[in-house]
């Protein structure tokens, strides 16, 4: 594994005191949230800064890492010494979290809730297994996990392949955290922001009790054609101007398949038509909503010059007429 | 070659589907004195389940993990989670709207 450099990762310097590592941390924090930030890659760079500062932030945590020595390098080939976390006294219960550091009030370290999706460098310094991860018994706890799938997975149904990973006791006594395989089968009509329910594969029961539920919450990639509101889909539909001048029946793409539909006649530009149903499925389902997008054919051959002329002598036609009352 | 270990039925949570608020609490990792002053705020509805216990639409799940991040992340305090949500949520939908509008224009 590679070893991370955590100073740097927070743009700080090794001497730097506590409250500059928060200040760094904090500004860092505001720049990359993956909620409000508009930033290339920052749910990866958040990832890598919440790892430096729970380092960082714990006295004890950075009182070891910084035994490891000041001169490895970020991107170095790391193995953790043999006698790791000797020699160290542990507050708390030894837990990763549990040293009493809490940024919001009321709001748990994610640490705490046993989430951290941190590196292997940290595992292997920090993580289940080591003096620093060392966890008491209690009951399962839920667990939450974010899943991505398309509009047309959404709607029709799909199966996922989920790599889960459990802490599972070691013979030693210590724990580690195993990956399994499983196939989840996701039924048709998920919407934004959903919650899926896998009863029992949560985080298992140490010491006795139910295992915890997990969680999935689904999350819709955005659609090359249609736009997603709720369980609603809108299509922008190109129409010819004789289409929506005269009306007429076109194909129209759906998530269910190609339909037939009527555009009436004298329908304008922006305009919006209902297929009833025809979103996302559910009770009650989704409807799909054409926005009608009127499409000029380019003046460049004779004959649609000659047309476009036609119509300007023919027709008595003022789109600005409203203008200059 | 990836090897199975078990086939998992989903069950989806919808509108109609609550949670017992501690339940959420855990999910989000937010105190229950937390997520009531966030009710307070109309972040989220709960409603009186049987002694004394509370419980919370599953819809609520994803706006409380969010309010529960600002808050760990960006030290926000409640008042500031949930005006934050309120803000991100309407400059979602402005973008949202955008992107309708530039289909129409043809910009995208």
């Amino acid at each position: 594994m590679e070893f991370r450099d955590y100073y740097k990762v927070l743009g700080v310097e090794r001497a730097a005191a506590a409250d500059q590592i928060k200040g760094a941390y904090r500004r860092l924090a505001r720049k990359y949230h993956p909620d409000v930030s508009k930033e290339p890659n920052a749910e990866a760079r958040f990832k890598e800064m919440q790892e430096a500062y729970e380092v960082l932030k714990d006295p004890e945590k950075r009182a070891a890492y910084d035994q490891l020595g000041a001169d490895w390098k970020a991107g170095q080939q790391f193995r953790p010494p043999p006698d790791w976390g000797s020699g160290f006294e542990f507050s708390g219960a030894g837990r990763p979290g549990s040293a009493g550091r809490r940024a919001g009030r009321g709001a748990r370290s994610e640490a705490e809730g046993g989430e951290q999706d941190f590196s292997d460098f940290f595992s292997s310094l920090f993580g289940g297994g080591t003096p620093f991860g060392q966890a008491g018994p209690r009951a399962g706890r839920d667990h939450h996990a974010r899943v991505e799938i398309s509009l047309e997975e959404a709607f029709q149904g799909t199966t996922r392949m989920l790599e889960l990973k459990r802490p599972e006791l070691k013979p030693d006594g210590s724990l580690e955290l195993r990956a399994h395989t499983v196939r989840v089968s996701i039924p048709a009509g998920v919407s934004e922001g959903q919650l899926i329910r896998l009863a029992g594969q949560g985080e298992p029961a140490r010491g006795g009790g139910a295992a915890g539920d997990l969680y999935l919450e689904a999350h819709i990639q955005p659609h090359r054609l249609f736009q997603l509101d709720g369980r609603d889909v809108t299509l922008t539909l190109p129409v010819a101007p004789w289409e929506a001048a005269l009306g007429g029946s076109v194909a129209v793409p759906t998530l269910g398949g190609t339909v037939e539909m009527q555009i009436p006649a004298g329908a304008q530009s922006g305009q919006k038509l209902r297929l009833r149903g025809r979103g996302l499925p559910g009770q009650p389902p989704g409807d799909q909503y054409l926005q009608l997008k009127v499409v000029l054919p380019p003046a460049t051959s004779p004959e649609a010059k000659a047309l476009y002329e036609e119509m300007r002598g023919k027709l008595n036609f003022d789109p600005r007429a409203d203008l200059t009352r | 070659m990836v090897r199975v270990t078990q086939r998992l039925e989903a069950h989806v949570l919808g509108e109609g589907d609550w949670l017992a608020a501690r339940q959420i609490c855990e999910l989000c990792r937010l105190d229950l004195e937390v997520v009531m002053e966030l009710a307070e705020l109309g972040v989220v509805a709960p409603r009186a389940a049987a002694a004394g216990e509370w419980q919370l639409p599953a819809t609520a799940l994803p706006r409380l993990r969010v309010a529960g991040r600002l808050m760990r992340d960006l030290g926000l305090n409640v008042s500031g989670a949930a005006l934050a949500l309120e803000l991100l949520e309407a400059q979602h939908e402005l973008e949202r709207r955008i992107r309708t509008l530039e289909r129409l224009a043809g910009d995208h």
